[in-house]
């Protein structure tokens, strides 16, 4: 009933909003005939929050910016009026008529709208940061020509993020995920298996390296996330990676109370709290540079899944930004070469077949990874 | 005895906010004003003190910003409730519509506002507002632990509130004229109470109440407002229910919620209740299911303030 009421507030919102908008502008609709005075070649359409939420947003708009102020070309970004696929797509319709002829769409919440938008354009480009086009009902994953989904090796920047946490010397830990999307659950499988690794490395006893692991079901900051890890810091739990947008304050502001230790993800979040230790960080700023490169290269990757990882820069963690006692930039850089030569194989959310992998199925030997259902 | 602190720390944290616009919403009513609004006037109490602290707290961090968030979120939250008082006491409307059509109103307000200011409707800020242990009151044994370490100043407040309403509710004329209203109006009209101006006092007092309980419900919690209270506004009005319109009812069922609230969401922290095994949801349902239950065995004995909904007619008496 309230969700009802609030999505209807919104609708109306937006639809007035959107109206405001249109007759300021005169951008939007029928008016058509009238040249814009201004165009902007590249583009990106933010999606959650502010262009400077020092995470998705921030990260992308970076790597388009350096290639634009490099080479000297037009660039703008647009703020949807607010979270749903219409928006959206009125967004990019704005970027379009602004003259985009390449669009950066960050976050998978771009999948449907840039699903659709692909065809209504056939002649821009876009770049989908962490997603794949698909429809509203997950049935067609078309991926047009004009079209390049770049996704990024969660389970690896997961992975290093464990394996640092190990080996400075944290055994009780925790992982606190949105919700089980295959990019969070990426990150916590290669959490635990990064800290098996480490476990193994250090010839700890089996057991002694244990994990909380969960998923809170909503990627918001709430009174019941905060409880929660208040709840297994309380409970002897030293370090918690946060994995969910929003939930990582509710996180941080609960580390903060009970001075413990957070890792932060996406991005590297030391500036949010002191607490943050490190970052399991995925590297939006290269990805998007490359992209926008090779359309200006004439070899833009239409049609493309690209993953990148760590052979290609693609996932780290923070380190220069690191609180770690032991753990240094040295032992970073060997592990990180041993993801790159893939001396390594780290299981993600599916198997060789597709299906579906648990917690349970994770190949560990020391790690005691124990899930917490809601 | 670390697992008792903690828990009782955590219950504090949901039970505050309750107690304090369980109480607002003692006072309407038993002025005669049955008010469902208090959801919505906890929203935007919560949207001024944050958006408030927000704004001010670059150039002045620290309590005094607190201290002032908590007059502003009271005071717009005591002129929101006046638009309710206005429908339900002078233009005698149907009490559940005027506060429906705040608690409809009011997340769509805090949305449009904070876009218009920030552009996003996620308001942040830092709390810097949290006491680790009060200068020597914090050093007892176990009571120390219990009340005064990991606290917030707004937690004393509550308390202070508690005991503010009893005093004006049982030992004041102001009190007894005030209940006598939500009783049998007609009656307090006839020995010279003016029955629309203490209905406008109840109410006002609850507007204020539950804009402060918005704000206390979202600084500990979170590190930006997002337009909601996520139902404690109506749970409150459980609490009221359940507390049977009394002062020290209210703090006792307050304090039960607040209980089953932190379980819920701290079972996985304790190693006994996560060796049950039970999944999460179980917890979870536990606070609401409870709600009904005892709704159900107690509502046969149940007394409520006689006129509570009933707009007051001069001429029809």
């Amino acid at each position: 009933m309230k969700r009802t009421i609030s999505l209807l507030l919104a609708v109306l919102l937006a639809t007035s909003l959107v109206a405001c908008g249109g007759g300021g502008g005169g951008t939007q609709g029928g008016g058509g005939g009238s040249t814009t005075t201004e165009t902007y070649e590249l583009a990106l359409i933010t999606d959650l929050g502010t262009i400077d939420d020092k995470s998705f947003n921030q990260g992308s708009w970076e790597g388009l910016v350096k290639y634009a102020n490099e080479n000297n070309i037009s660039h703008k970004y647009y703020q949807p009026t607010e979270q749903s696929d219409d928006a959206y797509l009125a967004a990019i319709d704005l970027a379009v008529t602004g003259g985009a002829k390449l669009i950066v769409t960050p976050g998978f919440l771009f999948e449907v709208p840039v699903y659709a938008a692909q065809e209504i354009y056939p002649d821009v480009m876009f770049v989908l940061i962490d997603g794949t086009p698909h429809d509203a009902t997950y049935s067609d994953f078309t991926i047009a020509p004009n079209t390049a989904g770049v996704t990024y090796a969660e389970e690896q920047a997961g992975f290093l993020a464990g394996y640092a946490a190990v080996k400075d010397g944290y055994t009780k830990l925790g992982f606190m995920g949105g919700m089980a999307v295959p990019a969070v659950v990426r990150f916590g499988y290669g959490f635990v298996q990064g800290c098996d690794y480490a476990a193994a490395e250090l010839g700890l006893a089996q057991g002694s390296v244990t994990v909380n692991y969960h998923y809170t079901g909503e990627f918001a900051a709430t009174p019941e996330a905060v409880a929660m890890a208040a709840s297994w810091y309380n409970d002897g739990i030293e370090v918690i990676f946060a994995c969910g947008g929003a939930l990582g304050n509710s996180v941080m502001a609960a580390a903060e109370t009970a001075e413990t230790k957070v890792i932060g993800v996406d991005v590297d979040q030391s500036g949010e709290s002191p607490t943050v230790i490190t970052s399991a960080m995925k590297g939006l700023q290269p990805s998007v540079y490359d992209c926008v490169k090779a359309f200006y290269d004439g070899a833009f990757p239409g049609g493309e899944h690209l993953v990148f990882a760590a052979d290609n820069d693609g996932v780290g963690i923070a380190i220069e930004t690191a609180k770690f006692e032991t753990f240094t930039e040295a032992d970073y850089n060997e592990i990180y070469a041993k993801l790159v030569d893939n001396s390594i194989s780290i299981v993600g959310d599916v198997d060789a077949s597709g299906g579906s992998v648990a917690l349970e199925d994770i190949p560990v030997t020391i790690v005691t990874a124990t899930e917490i259902k809601s | 005895m670390s697992v008792i602190y903690f828990l009782v720390q955590q219950t504090m944290f949901f039970s505050i906010p309750l107690l304090i616009v369980a109480l607002g919403g003692l006072f309407s009513e038993r002025s005669g004003v049955v008010n469902i609004a208090l959801e919505g006037i906890m929203v935007i109490g919560a949207f001024a003190g944050i958006l408030f602290i927000s704004l001010v707290q670059p150039a002045l961090p620290g309590q005094p910003v607190l201290i002032l968030a908590i007059v502003l979120s009271m005071l717009v939250g005591g002129i929101v409730s006046i638009a309710h008082a206005y429908a339900a006491i002078h233009m005698k409307a149907d009490q559940v519509i005027s506060g429906t059509a705040i608690n409809m109103f009011a997340p769509a307000f805090a949305i449009y506002t904070a876009r218009m200011i920030r552009t996003v409707q996620q308001i942040p800020f830092v709390n810097q507002f949290r006491i680790p242990s009060v200068p020597i009151l914090g050093k007892m044994p176990i009571l120390g632990q219990l009340f005064f370490t990991n606290t917030y100043i707004t937690t004393f407040i509550g308390f202070g509130i508690l005991a503010l309403s009893w005093v004006l509710l049982y030992k004041t004329k102001f009190g007894l004229r005030l209940r006598a209203c939500g009783e049998h109006p007609q009656a307090a009209e006839s020995v010279g109470i003016n029955v629309y101006k203490m209905r406008y006092i109840g109410v006002a007092i609850s507007g204020m109440l539950a804009g402060l309980g918005g704000l206390v419900y979202v600084i500990p919690t979170s590190t930006n407002f997002n337009a909601t209270v996520s139902g404690y506004g109506f749970l409150a009005l459980a609490v009221l229910i359940f507390g049977q319109w009394k002062p020290l009812g209210v703090l006792a069922s307050a304090f039960f919620f607040g209980l089953l609230k932190a379980v819920s969401s701290t079972y996985s922290g304790f190693e006994f209740l996560r060796a049950l095994g039970l999944p999460g949801y179980t917890y979870k349902i536990m606070p609401y299911l409870v709600t009904l239950l005892a709704l159900t065995f107690t509502s046969k004995n149940t007394q409520g303030p006689k006129s509570a909904g009933v707009p007051y007619d001069k001429s029809s008496s």
